[in-house]
């Protein structure tokens, strides 16, 4: 049989006109719309975020390796100068202070979160049975969560004062101290720092691992019972290995908020004093909005960035498995 | 799907060692609601105490008298009611604009999902919710420095605020979009519609709730957003957030007035929240409903 021309008539059926792959091809595009009508759909937002924090990240990444401050930002006249921007931070003991103190926030902030968020939502969830009970408790835990940063920050700064503040008068009654604590002296003002933000925050891996537990199989739980297995066998071998995944996700996010975590500094302590409260990220805002040294900033902001962005691909990971095993996506 | 008011089978039978458990578990809730509550608790009788009695070296825990004028005393300035004002304006502009542009690109994912980019690219999308603003917001505050609006105007704020409302919208739309029935609009296309027409009338009804809760949900993170708004607005337009730190007359801080305006303020948050419980844990076991 000869190739056929190109003026050959298509024939159905006939493999030399018609293609097999044809139909297939066919069936496989069930757009109605035309093709670039999703592109443009999903192409409006993907451009604006380019520009909004793309944009901006990249033009970071430039000035971590310039001179730039903010003459020469505005004049131009900055100059590579390679890493030096990196070592001036690295080697700087305001950033190896705000990383001891970003360790501590880790530790007894975002660990201590996720610990007491565990515990209060499995106390709630397998300690009370009545709904009503539970949706009140739920709402009334969560929030201080519904708050802005600047109200838990001057309503804790409120709390907190030494002189005649609220909880040292409290600890004061109840016979826990004999005098008053100074909550915002050097060393201590982290802690209260710490202390609003367990406050504000432990609702959130709490209302994480309570919804990952309602949606655990009852089934699995009947057959434990049949089995006869005791509620400390069943948690420690049904319940957390099965939230394993949902915990982690609680992590992670706490610890991608960690370098976020600047605007309860800004409100209650403004990093002091003497600098005994900063963390990198409220460094990072210090050095390039308030004291325009850009290029140094931007070398901060970078290795923020890249902290978080291999904690936030652990996310991800976790959370496409978690979404797979419920039927999300 | 997880919601709060969801029932479950009863867990194994319990025995005497667990009860005794479980009571220490039940007492530690206790405590924990009483270490919640109690801050809210003092900033609301703060809200009706004296300046004076606010300014005590031993502090009450119950108001000597009782100030309802302070509500009223908040207002007295009217530069207060300016920033509620603003805060309104930019939350809303910004709630908009991120459903506006969130629900288009949501729908895409949801029906065209190869032609959109993909699972990748959502994800994509949602990651930029989670990055530290640190490095988006040096860069923004010298751009925006060169617009004419500058920095210091309610339309910053109205775009910035897109870094994290936009990719939550997205995202949740997306979410709401796959579960609403495919079938309806394939019909509707049978009968002779368009497919802008099928959109319109047969899918965005159905997901009319979700965009509601979505909508609620950007305008409470807009309302209360800090950090952008300290660093980039304060003199033509100041959102109440960064008005709340600044009570002070001259070297002592208005407590009293300070916690009045912080109990108006939440109040609207605190009803939507009341209101939008189920889609606030339904985003929350997605993930992405922190600000």
């Amino acid at each position: 049989m000869s190739p056929p021309s190109e003026t050959a008539a298509i024939v159905r059926g006939d493999p030399a006109t018609y293609p097999e792959w044809f139909d297939a091809r066919r069936r496989a595009r069930p757009l109605i719309v035309s093709r670039w009508v999703p592109l443009i759909l999903v192409g409006i937002p993907v451009l604006t975020l380019f520009a909004i924090v793309v944009y901006p990240t990249v033009w970071m990444f430039y000035h971590s390796l310039r001179d730039t401050n903010i003459s020469s930002l505005f004049s131009g006249n900055h100059a590579y100068i390679g890493m030096e921007n990196y070592a001036t931070v690295l080697s700087s003991e305001r950033f190896q202070d705000s990383l001891v103190h970003l360790v501590q926030y880790l530790g007894f902030g975002a660990c201590l979160q996720v610990l007491l968020g565990v515990v209060l939502a499995l106390t709630l969830y397998e300690c009370v049975k009545s709904n009503l009970w539970r949706t009140v408790i739920l709402i009334l835990v969560i929030l201080p969560m519904m708050l802005p940063p600047s109200i838990v920050g001057v309503l804790w700064r409120f709390l907190l004062t030494p002189s005649n503040g609220a909880v040292n008068q409290a600890l004061l009654n109840l016979g826990l101290i004999s005098e008053h604590i100074e909550w915002f002296n050097a060393g201590i003002s982290l802690w209260s720092i710490i202390l609003a933000d367990i406050w504000n925050w432990t609702a959130l891996p709490l209302l994480i691992v309570y919804s990952g537990r309602v949606s655990l199989p009852p089934a699995v739980y009947e057959a434990a019972r049949v089995d006869g297995a005791g509620q400390w066998k069943v948690l420690r071998h049904i319940t957390l290995p099965m939230l394993k995944e949902v915990i982690a996700i609680a992590f992670i996010l706490r610890f991608t908020d960690a370098f976020k975590f600047v605007d309860l500094v800004y409100v209650m302590t403004s990093g002091g004093p003497a600098q005994s409260s900063e963390l990198p990220t409220y460094i990072a805002f210090q050095r390039g909005i308030r004291e325009f040294a850009i290029g140094e900033a931007a070398a901060y902001a970078i290795i923020i960035f890249a902290i978080s962005a291999v904690l936030i691909i652990l996310f991800l990971k976790y959370m496409k498995r978690v979404m797979k095993a419920q039927g999300i996506a | 799907m997880a919601s709060l008011d969801t029932t479950m089978a009863q867990g194994p039978a319990p025995d005497r060692r667990w009860r005794l458990v479980r009571l220490l578990f039940l007492a530690f809730l206790g405590l924990w609601l009483l270490f919640t509550l109690f801050p809210f608790y003092f900033m609301a009788i703060t809200a009706f105490k004296s300046a004076a009695e606010t300014n005590l070296t031993v502090p009450t825990f119950w108001p000597q008298a009782w100030f309802p004028s302070n509500f009223a005393g908040v207002f007295a300035e009217p530069t207060n009611f300016d920033a509620l004002v603003d805060s309104f304006v930019i939350a809303t502009g910004n709630t908009l604009l991120a459903l506006f542009l969130g629900t288009l690109a949501g729908y895409a994912f949801a029906r065209f999902p190869r032609q959109a980019g993909g699972e990748n690219l959502a994800f994509w999308i949602l990651s930029n919710r989670m990055f530290p603003p640190v490095a988006v917001l040096v860069p923004m505050f010298f751009l925006f420095d060169n617009t004419p609006w500058g920095t210091d105007s309610a339309l910053s704020l109205i775009i910035l605020y897109l870094v994290f409302n936009l990719p939550l919208a997205t995202w949740l739309m997306m979410v709401f979009f796959r579960d609403a029935p495919r079938e309806l609009e394939e019909a509707a296309y049978l009968d002779g519609w368009t497919p802008f027409q099928a959109f319109v009338r047969v899918t965005l009804p159905l997901v009319l709730p979700g965009m509601i809760s979505v909508a609620m949900l950007c305008w409470i993170f807009a309302w209360n957003e800090y950090l952008f708004a300290n660093l980039f607005v304060g003199t033509e337009v100041r959102t109440y957030t960064i008005v709340i730190p600044t009570f002070t007359h001259g070297s002592q801080t208005l407590w009293n007035l300070q916690m009045a305006f912080s109990l108006i303020a939440m109040i609207p948050p605190v009803t939507l929240f009341i209101l939008l419980r189920r889609y606030m844990v339904r985003g929350l076991s997605l993930g992405v409903v922190k600000g």
